[in-house]
């Protein structure tokens, strides 16, 4: 993970996240695997490959202490096979920015990229937060 | 695998019990610490009452499922769009099962529209939502 912490006040439509590039090692992929109980095939799952976006996202996020951010709903596209040892490029974009009551809602777009700069994957999170 | 996909197919259900050393795993694997999922004192202070498992943790068992049934045809050219409804907590039991809906052809290509529900053990529905997977020929 790379890259500086923001605000939460900064994220306007449009905002793009430090980039996030990391390596879906073998070790990281079995360590996953561990954690969902899931068997290999000599690909990355896919939902390694998120998960990892996400949380490059939500460790550049600077949230006011005691804020719970809940992940409300997700999209997403498998656009080819990641073998392991694959590097990623995360771009996290807030495409939205909505606030209703005592809710703000994020909807950011994600897209990941391979060493190649072929697109792997594409996705839009929905994060609801207290305003 | 499923070696024949019809409308109207079920998926092989997944089960999973949901512990908070997974919760604690999950966490290290993803890199996403969120005290929500991870410090019991902190979300007993929440509305929610107590830890609860990562979103990300309940859709890869969603993801096994998929894999199961249409292997690399779902980890390149699958599609999902889930929704969370309600929270996954230590001690839950997940059952994830989907379902062919339909069988479209576009261009030339095959995909199996499916639907599929996470519930828990009360039968609460934690994440719900939809999936498509392209179709190789030789499951077509």
């Amino acid at each position: 993970m790379q890259g500086k912490s923001v605000d939460y006040e900064e994220l306007v439509p449009g905002y793009e996240f430090p980039l996030s590039t990391y390596e879906l090692s073998a070790p990281l992929v079995s360590k996953y695997l561990r954690a969902v109980d899931g068997t290999g095939d000599g690909f990355v799952p896919p939902l390694a490959i998120t998960a990892c976006a996400i949380a490059a996202m939500t460790g550049s996020l600077s949230l006011a202490p005691d804020t719970v951010a809940i992940h409300a709903s997700q999209e997403l596209e498998f656009l080819k096979l990641v073998p392991i040892g694959t590097v990623i490029e995360c771009h996290i974009t807030v495409a939205q920015k909505i606030t209703r009551g005592k809710m703000s809602v994020l909807i950011l777009e994600l897209e990941s990229f391979d060493q190649d700069r072929e697109r792997v994957q594409w996705g839009k999170a929905t994060v609801a937060l207290p305003t | 695998m499923l070696t024949e996909i019809q409308e109207g197919k079920t998926l092989d259900p997944v089960v999973k019990h949901i512990t908070q050393e997974k919760i604690n795993l999950y966490a290290e694997a993803s890199g996403d610490f969120n005290p929500i999922h991870v410090d019991e004192s902190f979300a007993a202070k929440t509305p929610f009452g107590g830890t609860i498992a990562h979103g990300m943790l309940n859709l890869a068992y969603v993801s096994e499922m998929m894999t199961s049934a249409f292997g690399q045809d779902w980890l390149s050219g699958g599609k999902l769009r889930a929704k969370f409804k309600e929270s996954a907590r230590p001690g839950d039991t997940l059952t994830i099962n989907g379902r062919v809906n339909s069988i479209e052809q576009k261009d030339g290509v095959s995909y199996a529209n499916c639907s599929f529900e996470c519930r828990n053990q009360k039968g609460e529905t934690v994440v719900a939502g939809e999936t498509t997977a392209r179709l190789s020929s030789a499951q077509e």
